[in-house]
């Protein structure tokens, strides 16, 4: 069986821990975050009919009290990187994320998760922003660590994206 | 234009034959071994091994397509030629059976051995106390607490990618998910690196977490993560830095180009099972000097109880000699209580000493003992004798002791005391009689004095005083007291003698009196007649009273008395007339006297002799004086009346 190490990046407070909660059962408490800045669960899922098992690094939020630790990020083959669609900084702050991600480890095929899809009223990503997003080759997914929807499918396609070399 | 004349088929398949002769002829050289089987045999047989190995190398495929071809051809083999596979293996399961059986055997010795020393031990008790107390089985106790080290977990973990890529168990049970727990690993060491800002080569090598210690080795591409519990020597990490390397050797390349699957290190699973060590505590010396100091101290401890029960146990025999010794006491049961109170029943006189008085004095303390008595009448002398000075406490100088239910008394012994026991001792159970033979009674004189007057009674005017032993009397006192004083008072203790010379008895005095009264009186008479003069009758008329006041007082002092009535006349006229005459003038105041109602047995009429004249033929005058009659008091002793 396959095994790959992802990694769930993002601000504080974009939902990366909810959506690992919605899609795993944990074994370690999320105290783990902010203490060791890392928690680590697993999840396999079927790509193409083969079992790949993605061992997923929730890495603590980045924000202005706590940097991303990088060193986290080595032996990575993915990530999911989240943002709060109801919060469009959080977009930019994405982005600025997946640039220094992209300095330490490399390019990496990750996938950009626009989370919280459930709060519409909220929502702040215009069509634009999507057209910009597209047009910068990214393909986000819209997900809802809420209710569930979109969730299973980011991280089946990451997955897909992980083993897509072999 | 001859080249054109030619047939281009043919000049073709000239063409060909030049330029592919050499060919043609490998072709069929070919195709010649292709078919001839014998030869491709050959060629089989000589690329075989490497294939088989390259095919092994390449994964499992060749094995699984042989499995079923081998298994069969076995099969088939032992079903026909059983025999063959019996010779073949003979030599191999001899042994084997025989090693298995010993070491079964061995294992079974140990098993026993470490039961009973852990079943009967100190240290085996604590464990049981500590299962008991953690709810752990003692089994695991025993394990955990013998255990020098033991590698529980073995972690072999891909450095880049942080995955686990093979994990290996002492106990099948740890069921905990390697991956995750590699991946943790990963990043706490990654954690420790960045917290504390070592260099990239330095790296967290161990930590530990109550009895549990994790080391961390590290090799180019992974790194090896053992949990260890108790306290591993410095040599297993050398046996671990090993392992690690021998894994890259073995899997270099696999572990550079790794991708994730995992499976291709699945064949170190060996190479790390061998790493799970695990040392027990071994009992040598140090076991047996402490078996030994424990058994000295068990034995110790059984001398000093010995010692101590025999103490006891003397001590016991010891209260019980004092209480079987004891005047006064019976013991019909003992039974002497080690843990419990010990018990005595038996008879106990109640003058016998306090039993609980023994016991402290034998050293045992009377608490520890249940006593129960039965009153009874000791008759021993001891008690007897105790009981006897309880009731009559010894006076000083004399000495008393019991013989044969006989009270002897022997030293000084006052009269007062002696007089008590001589009444009362025989009242005491064990007295029959009391001998004083060898005693010297000694009287006090005040006392003696004082049983005197009580006895007696003492007249106003009598003084009586005691002095050795004589009772001396003076003053006046009736005859009568005087007459019991002479008679008893010598018979009362004290006195043995009474002098009574000082005391005037008064009813003789009265006696004496009334008789010289009588005794004064004259009867006169006219001359020559029996008749009374007048002078005469005067006195007589006094006489009768005179008479009775002289029989009671002579009745007082225990005398009767006979009134002698003497007639007498004068010279003048013939002595035989005379004499008559004397007589008659008796009789006549005798007659008076009867005729006055006294007992004329009492009265003796006398005619008295004439008295010779002192000058002989003198003619006698008559005198009035000589006309008379006197009287004579004889007292005799009065028979004692008849009761």
């Amino acid at each position: 069986m396959i095994q790959k190490k992802i990694c769930m990046i993002g601000t504080s407070g974009v939902g990366k821990t909810s959506l690992v909660a919605k899609f795993v059962h944990s074994l370690f408490s999320d105290k783990y975050l902010t203490t060791v800045g890392v928690k680590i669960d697993k999840k396999t899922v079927s790509v193409n009919g083969a079992e790949v098992t993605l061992m997923i690094w929730d890495l603590a939020g980045d924000d202005d009290y706590q940097r991303l630790q990088t060193s986290y990020l080595r032996g990575t083959s993915g990530y999911l990187l989240v943002a709060d669609g109801t919060r469009a900084i959080t977009l930019d702050q994405a982005i600025e994320i997946q640039s220094r991600v992209a300095e330490a480890a490399g390019p990496l095929p990750f996938l950009l998760v626009l989370n919280k899809a459930d709060l519409a009223a909220q929502w702040e990503i215009d069509e634009t922003r999507m057209d910009e997003l597209t047009a910068r080759g990214w393909k986000p997914v819209k997900t809802s660590a809420k209710d569930g929807p979109g969730v299973e499918e980011a991280f089946v396609e990451l997955g897909r994206l992980v083993t897509q070399s072999i | 234009m001859r080249r054109s004349a030619r047939d281009p088929v043919e000049e073709f398949e000239e063409l060909r034959a030049l330029l592919l002769s050499r060919e043609r002829e490998l072709l069929r050289e070919l195709g010649e071994r292709l078919t001839d089987k014998e030869q491709r045999s050959h060629d089989v047989a000589a690329v075989l091994p490497a294939a088989v190995k390259i095919s092994r190398e390449g994964g499992e495929k060749l094995s699984h397509a042989l499995r079923p071809a081998v298994e069969d051809s076995i099969k088939t083999s032992v079903e026909k030629r059983p025999q063959l596979f019996v010779d073949a293996l003979h030599p191999i399961i001899g042994p084997m059976v025989r090693r298995s059986v010993a070491e079964s055997l061995r294992r079974l010795l140990q098993s026993l051995n470490q039961t009973l020393e852990n079943t009967f031990s100190w240290r085996g008790l604590k464990w049981r106390w500590e299962a008991l107390r953690t709810g752990k089985s003692f089994a695991e106790v025993v394990m955990l607490r013998s255990l020098v080290y033991r590698v529980e977990q073995l972690f072999l973990i891909h450095r880049e990618t942080s995955l686990a890529l093979l994990h290996v168990a002492a106990d099948p049970s740890m069921t905990q998910d390697s991956d995750m727990v590699a991946g943790m690993l990963s990043a706490i060491r990654d954690f420790t690196r960045d917290s504390f800002q070592v260099s990239d080569d330095s790296a967290l090598e161990e930590f530990r977490v109550g009895e549990l210690q994790i080391w961390i080795v590290s090799g180019r591409s992974a790194y090896l993560a053992a949990a260890i519990r108790g306290n591993p020597p410095r040599e297993l990490r050398t046996a671990l830095e090993e392992t690690i390397e021998s894994v890259h050797v073995l899997k270099g390349s696999a572990l550079a180009q790794f991708e994730g699957d995992a499976s291709v290190f699945e064949s170190l699973r060996p190479e790390m099972e061998s790493c799970l060590h695990a040392q027990y505590a071994t009992k040598e010396g140090g076991a047996k000097t402490r078996a030994w100091l424990a058994m000295l101290a068990v034995a110790a401890i059984a001398i000093f109880g010995i010692v101590l029960a025999v103490q006891s146990q003397s001590e016991w025999k010891d209260f019980l000699h004092r209480l079987k010794t004891q005047p006064g006491l019976v013991v019909t049961e003992a039974r002497k209580g080690w843990v419990s109170r010990s018990e005595i029943s038996g008879l106990r006189d109640a003058s016998t000493a306090d039993p609980s008085t023994l016991a402290r004095e034998a050293g045992i303390s009377p608490s520890r003992i249940r006593f129960q008595w039965k009153d009874y009448l000791a008759l021993d002398p001891a008690s007897v004798m105790r009981r006897f000075e309880q009731r009559f406490p010894l006076p000083k100088e004399t000495q008393a002791r019991i013989e044969n239910g006989v009270l002897l008394l022997a030293g000084s012994i006052p009269y007062e005391w002696v007089d008590r026991v001589r009444r009362e001792a025989t009242l005491i159970p064990g007295i029959a009689s009391v001998d004083e033979q060898k005693a010297v009674i000694v009287y006090d004189e005040s006392l003696a004095q004082q049983r005197f007057q009580q006895q007696l009674g003492l007249d106003e005017a009598v003084h009586a005083a005691v002095a050795n032993g004589i009772l001396t009397l003076s003053g006046e006192a009736s005859h009568r007291w005087l007459a019991r004083v002479r008679a008893e008072a010598i018979k009362l203790p004290g006195i043995t003698s009474v002098d009574d010379r000082a005391v005037i008895d008064l009813d003789q005095r009265a006696f004496e009196q009334s008789k010289s009264i009588i005794e004064a009186a004259f009867i006169y008479f006219l001359t020559n007649k029996d008749d009374i003069a007048t002078e005469g009758f005067a006195a007589l008329s006094r006489l009768p009273d005179e008479i009775h006041r002289c029989e009671n007082a002579a009745k007082q002092i225990g005398l009767g008395i006979t009134l002698e009535i003497h007639g007498h006349a004068d010279a003048v006229g013939t002595e035989a007339k005379n004499a008559d005459l004397r007589q008659r003038r008796a009789n006549k105041v005798r007659d008076f006297l009867v005729s006055c109602g006294f007992d004329s047995a009492r009265l003796k009429p006398i005619g008295m002799e004439q008295p010779l004249n002192a000058a002989a033929g003198e003619k006698p005058a008559p005198e009035q004086s000589d006309r008379r009659v006197a009287f004579k008091v004889v007292t005799q002793p009065v028979p004692a009346a008849p009761k």
